[in-house]
């Protein structure tokens, strides 16, 4: 195998129309892994079974729910249970997944939450299950019930980054911010080089920010920033960061040119001060590399394809700061 | 001591070569195999945790550890406190432990305890599985093959490989470079090493190494703690660890090193 799949492309992406490129090919996938299974020699061939290729189904599985092909992803679904069984948690977690999917209606998700507590009580611990559940709940627009069960599951498994994420955004949909930034501190000190995660604090710490002008918020906004550049210093050229950084750092400089009216300066608190012209550079340069960023995607034809939507917001966030 | 310059010739069967060489070599790497097969059969992966009180004794010491390593990357000094503070006083309080009544007792004797059993079991299996090959072929090779003088090696060797290469061979006189059989089954024995990883692929389990190796260091998934370990104890001193850690954050002072880097890369653009 010289050149890898294009299938594998998908598992990095998850623009919606790399989705719907994978699930279309569904069928050829598919054919093509019966026919090395039935064919005997092939089989004698391959020492030991590719790895890669359970992982390529289950990517499948999932571009096909999304794109409404139920019958390839039951097709995925039968090929994963033959191979590790149906009692395999992470296959019992699928079928969960399939059996939302093809959920008609409210009775039968309230079916599948039945089952989910049932297998649950043969073993507590089965994460594809809990998870399934709480996203479940969530999708019952249940949110409260669904973070308890988050909150009980990361009591077991406080290790887990994943759940930590889905946790604040839980709380961010409820308007309890400061939970959500601890939550998202927790997920960071578990994957503490994870730049979207950096910039995602960085988002829901503006938000805060921007919500009210106060003492607090200043120190949001402060920390926001901190947050940004952290992300941007990880990866440099993280388009979602510098979008971040500019936003906040706008902010800033409005917030503090109007402070000067109705203020004096000494009232913010010194320790975390950020001179003005510090803030206008990074503002500066923060739109001078999105700005980069922007014009060399838009070039590559693929890239811009993938990207569609967040280089148009790029872009209409610098027309709009530009004036 | 041969005369120098002499080449000690000694007259061999060729027949000895193939009847003697080749067998040892081949057994050895089938057992090697063999031995790879079995023990991957008759391996039990780590039982993970059964309830959510296990997995969270287990994986909350994680937690520490991982404020340890990471905070000074993430955290303000207010949400430091707050979760060392946290962390520290649940260690010492024992909150996390499955059965905190237990606390304090002496921890249970390996040998009644049925997960620290099956754990010892796995060991000794894997013990089983070095020696019980190992006795049979040496002793199948002291029956048959002791005392032939087998290969004679292409290169000059010093005085001291005498013992390495000619065991069982009892002579003083004997040039270094005769192998005799039970010196090709050491050679083989800890040689093949490479042809198992070229056979078997690299984490073979006939490398009796790598198998030494893992039961040093477990894999962080697992369970942190040894059979016969207690847990309070590992949780007090992780709270020590904890408590003499000072604050200081990588975020202090980045606007500053955003600026210096971006504008410096600029620069040489």
């Amino acid at each position: 195998m010289a050149h890898a799949p294009p299938e594998l492309h998908a598992i990095q992406s998850s623009s919606p129309i790399t989705t719907l490129r994978l699930s279309q090919q569904a069928s050829v996938i598919l054919e093509r892994q019966l026919l090395s299974e039935k064919n005997p020699i092939s089989a004698l061939i391959a020492k030991q079974e590719d790895p890669e290729k359970y992982g390529i189904i289950e990517q499948l599985f999932f571009s096909c729910l999304q794109t409404g092909d139920d019958r390839s992803a039951l097709l995925c679904l039968e090929q994963l249970t033959r191979r590790f069984g149906s009692s395999n948690e992470k296959v019992m977690g699928l079928r969960g997944l399939y059996e939302e999917a093809i959920a008609e209606n409210q009775s039968d998700l309230e079916h599948s939450l039945r089952k989910y507590d049932f297998s649950l009580a043969e073993n507590p611990l089965n994460l594809p299950i809990l998870k399934r559940r709480i996203a479940l709940l969530r999708s019952l627009s249940r949110p409260v019930d669904a973070i308890t069960g988050l909150v009980e599951l990361l009591k077991a498994v406080p290790t887990d980054a994943e759940a930590w994420c889905e946790l604040a955004d839980l709380y961010q949909s409820q308007g309890l911010s400061s939970q959500a930034i601890f939550s998202l501190e927790e997920a960071l000190l578990i994957a503490p080089n994870a730049w979207n995660i950096h910039a995602h604090l960085g988002e829901v710490l503006y938000t805060c920010a921007r919500a009210a002008e106060t003492e607090v918020s200043s120190r949001y906004l402060r920390r926001s920033i901190q947050y940004f550049c952290r992300s941007v210093e990880l990866c440099d050229d993280y388009l979602r960061g510098f979008y971040g950084l500019i936003l906040a750092t706008s902010l800033q400089l409005r917030r503090e040119y109007t402070a000067d009216f109705t203020q004096t300066p000494s009232s913010t608190s010194t320790e975390d001060f950020l001179p003005r012209e510090k803030v206008e550079k990074l503002n500066h340069l923060a739109k001078k590399k999105l700005e980069d960023i922007v014009k060399q995607r838009s070039v590559d034809r693929q890239v811009w394809e993938h990207a569609q939507g967040e280089l148009i917001a790029a872009k209409e966030l610098l027309n709009r700061e530009s004036y | 001591m041969a005369l120098q310059g002499t080449e000690q010739t000694i007259l061999r069967d060729p027949a000895l070569f193939y009847w003697i060489l080749f067998p040892i070599t081949i057994v050895m790497i089938l057992t090697g195999i063999l031995r790879h097969y079995a023990t991957v059969l008759m391996n039990t992966p780590p039982k993970p945790a059964s309830t959510l009180a296990e997995s969270r004794e287990r994986l909350s010491l994680l937690r520490g550890v991982n404020l340890r390593n990471n905070a000074s990357a993430v955290l303000s000094k207010d949400a430091f406190e707050m979760r060392k503070n946290y962390l520290v006083s649940a260690y010492q309080s024992g909150e996390f432990l499955k059965d905190p009544a237990s606390r304090g007792q002496p921890p249970a004797n390996p040998m009644t305890d049925p997960a620290g059993m099956e754990a010892m079991m796995g060991m000794m299996k894997g013990n089983m599985m070095m020696m019980i090959p190992q006795t049979l072929i040496m002793s199948w090779i002291n029956a048959f093959f002791s005392g032939f003088v087998i290969l004679k090696l292409p290169f000059p060797l010093t005085i001291r490989f005498k013992s390495m290469l000619q065991s069982g061979v009892m002579t003083r006189d004997l040039d270094v470079r005769w192998v005799s059989s039970l010196s090709w089954y050491f050679l083989n024995l800890f040689g093949l090493q490479s042809v198992f990883g070229f056979i078997l692929g690299s984490d073979n389990a006939a490398n009796h190494m790598s198998q030494q190796m893992a039961t040093m260091n477990p894999a962080m998934g697992a369970n942190p703690f040894q059979p016969g370990q207690d847990p309070d104890k590992l949780y007090r001193s992780e709270a020590e660890n904890l408590e003499v850690m000072e604050h200081f954050c990588i975020l202090d002072g980045i606007e500053d090193r955003i600026l210096h880097n971006i504008a410096s890369k600029e620069g040489l653009v």
